[in-house]
């Protein structure tokens, strides 16, 4: 759906990305992370044609993106703007038309967005006296009321309470259902958990990973292990050798010490338990369980884990 | 429908449905019909019936000057000296308002005093002066000549010498007449302040508010720029024509009022136009109707052909200064910032209006020679020529100054666009020139 090849840009003397390249496919629903300043925002701006890379291209259904493929897209920036002045309505029509639909279709998608997102007794109201909540479902209508192929969301549950976050929730997965392809930016690691089946992560203008997350979750996990064991602590770390990396570890009040292990090189669980053998008394040794959160932050911290 | 487009009528509808910009439709051509209107019975005001006692100990005008000289106005006669004390608290003379007092040298040294008790509207005291001038004219014409009145009121034409360039025999210039085009390229550049402004904050706010994120993510920023200056200029246009016309339709409804004698030969009364020396009156009456300035307006411009070139000149300013403004803005930082370019900009704009001034009282001057090619300054200077009329052979030089506009619209234009599309989406900064250069190099 969306290929991005080989991007690089600069702002003098800032590089905001460098040599990036990823796909996004058709029907997914693709979380973009990164900390602040990494370059997410760049990268959305790039694929709204808001600004031109310096280096690479970008390719939307396998053309190379064009002005006329805008009105396929639809965009929720993290900085939410809408005409003050304008009503629910008049906000929707404007953008539809300039998105580039006719009256008609611009009056049958505000209708529509209006009804679904239960906008109907306020609809007629000015943007500027609605409620941070309000004005955000009309901020994601905007997004959507041209029924765009391909939607940026940008901490699109900002300001939601929880029943409007399941309904955004639900929205998206309708949208992935019909065949939209959703790029998510967002800094909640458990809504990505929940909501995204592929990440996209960049750091530093730099492509971290470009996974799916079943995959990444499973890279993390068969790396790391907790073993629960009876001895004495040294003893365990001179039997870990140099394929095992003590992480972290805590003694229990029944004597047990519960340790957090990564594995390093090709070793094996076989091999973990052939080095403590005769060094301590083994309980339990078991994968340990990680979310995205974590996955973020050891990225982050150092990509070479991977 | 076009993204411009759509943009524009946005912006036309957000102002002209803004309840502000309705109160300001009508209240300003009502101001200014009213200020026109109170001006005009200002210097009417007084009494409109009067009654007036000439002191004539020499019996010079008795039986000369009657009143049917002016319908509003009563003259009675005394035989006498009379001393303004008397006249002031005399209980007989309570009744008049006017004291006019005819020495018997009058024919000598043909000056007599009025004393008034209250103030005489101009049209009293016109039409004192015009009775008493006529009549003693007669009378001199009589008794010291065989002319008729006609004859010697032919003669009595003052020799003009009138000074003409020989580039402009026709004299079709003249500093007066620079007035109306100084007038012309005032609204030009006060209007085009005024609205630029108004481009200038809406795209501040509407970066500060960060619609332009959107609204960017869907048009070209330069198709932004284009609609707003498009937009705002329409509604300026909207509005500035129906003070125009609201304006030309209040005068010409109270012109009756206002300027009756003026225009209406009906207001002479029958024994003025009876003596058969009627378009000598008439010259007489504009004279000291001191009308100068409507005779300007109506017969020496000629606003066939300014109109039509303050139109154009007026829509070309808008254009480059409104590009320049709309760059100010998506610049800035924040909506605070950017005073730094704002006031120059402001500052620009005033001076062209000073030295339009300057160029009224020396038309000559190197200012115009250089300021009639400058963007920022020609569209001043060319009305004001205009006006005053370019020397024969020279017109082509209205031509060259319309290049230079229409070229630096497309220059101004590009340059913002550049500047446009890269600091539209930069927020916090303080506005430099550094960085507007920065901008202007960024792919």
């Amino acid at each position: 759906m969306i290929e991005i090849a080989h991007v690089s840009k600069s702002f003098r003397p800032k590089v905001a990305l460098s040599n990036v390249s990823f796909n996004i496919k058709k029907g997914t629903i693709t979380g973009l992370l990164g900390p602040n300043g990494a370059g997410k925002t760049t990268l959305i701006r790039l694929m709204n044609l808001m600004i031109i890379p310096d280096d690479g291209f970008i390719k939307f259904e396998g053309q190379l993106l064009k002005e006329n493929h805008l009105k396929e897209i639809g965009y929720l920036p993290e900085e939410r703007g809408l005409y003050k002045e304008l009503s629910v309505k008049q906000q929707l029509l404007f953008f539809a038309k300039l998105r580039g639909l006719t009256s008609e279709e611009a009056e049958r998608g505000a209708l529509y967005w209006i009804e679904r997102l239960e906008m109907s007794e306020w609809s007629h109201k000015k943007t500027e006296s609605l409620s941070k909540g309000m004005a955000q479902k009309v901020q994601f209508a905007v997004a959507v009321v041209h029924d765009p192929k391909f939607l940026i969301l940008d901490e699109p549950f900002t300001g939601f309470d929880p029943v409007n976050i399941d309904l955004i929730k639900q929205l998206l997965f309708e949208f992935r259902d019909a065949g939209k392809t959703i790029l998510l930016s967002t800094h909640n690691m458990q809504r990505v958990q929940d909501i995204c089946s592929h990440i996209i992560l960049v750091n530093k203008g730099q492509l971290i990973a470009n996974d799916a997350i079943n995959d990444l979750l499973d890279k993390f996990e068969r790396k790391h292990f907790m073993v629960a064991y009876r001895g004495t602590s040294i003893g365990f770390a001179n039997a870990l050798w140099t394929d095992f990396e003590l992480l972290e570890q805590t003694e229990r009040s029944d004597g047990v010490v519960e340790a957090h292990l990564l594995k390093r090189g090709a070793k094996s669980v076989d091999d973990l338990i052939n080095n403590l053998k005769g060094h301590v008394s083994i309980e339990s040794i078991q994968r340990a369980p990680i979310n995205m959160e974590e996955v973020f932050l050891k990225l982050i911290a150092n990509t070479t884990e991977i | 429908m076009s993204a411009v487009l759509l943009i524009a009528i946005k912006e036309v509808k957000q102002r002209i449905l803004n309840r502000s910009f309705i109160v300001m439709l009508f209240l300003v051509p009502t101001m200014i019909l009213s200020m026109v209107y109170f001006l005009v019975k200002a210097a009417d005001e007084g009494k409109k019936n009067v009654h007036v006692l000439i002191a004539d100990p020499g019996n010079i005008l008795q039986g000369v000057i009657s009143s049917k000289d002016a319908s509003n106005v009563n003259y009675s006669f005394v035989s006498d000296y009379l001393e303004i004390e008397e006249f002031k608290i005399g209980k007989r003379y309570q009744e008049y308002d006017v004291l006019l007092e005819v020495n018997e040298k009058v024919l000598n040294n043909k000056k007599v005093f009025v004393f008034h008790r209250d103030f005489l509207s101009n049209n009293i005291q016109g039409s004192i002066r015009y009775t008493f001038e006529r009549r003693v004219e007669e009378v001199l014409i009589s008794e010291f000549s065989d002319l008729s009145i006609d004859e010697f009121r032919q003669l009595k034409q003052p020799l003009n010498v009138d000074f003409r360039s020989i580039d402009n025999p026709t004299n079709s210039s003249s500093n007066k007449a620079g007035w109306v085009g100084y007038f012309f390229g005032m609204v030009i550049m006060l209007v085009t302040l005024f609205y630029g402004l108004s481009i200038l904050r809406g795209i501040a706010r509407e970066k500060a508010d960060r619609v332009v994120e959107v609204v960017v993510s869907i048009v070209r920023p330069y198709q932004l720029m284009l609609g707003k200056i498009i937009g705002i200029g329409t509604a300026a246009i909207i509005q500035i024509g129906f003070w125009v016309l609201f304006v030309f339709l209040g005068l010409y409804a109270l012109q009756d009022i206002l300027f009756s004698d003026f225009f209406i030969d009906a207001s002479l009364t029958a024994s003025q136009v009876s003596e058969g020396a009627n378009e000598i009156l008439q010259s007489e009456f504009n004279r000291i109707r001191n009308n100068e300035m409507i005779h300007l307006i109506y017969d020496r411009i000629d606003l066939a052909l300014m109109l039509p070139f303050f139109f154009v000149f007026f829509l070309a300013t808008y254009l480059f200064y409104g590009a320049l403004f709309s760059l100010i803005g998506a610049a800035m930082g924040s909506e605070g910032d950017g005073q730094l370019f704002i006031l120059p900009t402001v500052f620009l704009v005033l001076f062209t209006i000073i030295a339009g001034y300057f160029m009224l009282n020396n038309p000559e001057s190197q200012l115009f020679v250089y300021g009639q090619f400058i963007p920022f300054t020609l569209p001043m200077f060319v009305m004001i020529k205009l006006s005053m009329g370019y020397a024969v052979g020279s017109g082509y030089l209205i031509w060259i100054s319309l290049l230079i506009m229409i070229f630096s619209i497309i220059l101004m234009l590009w340059i913002a666009g550049r500047i446009f599309k890269v600091s539209l989406l930069s927020y916090g900064h303080r506005l430099t020139l550094r960085g507007l250069f920065k901008w202007f190099l960024s792919k």
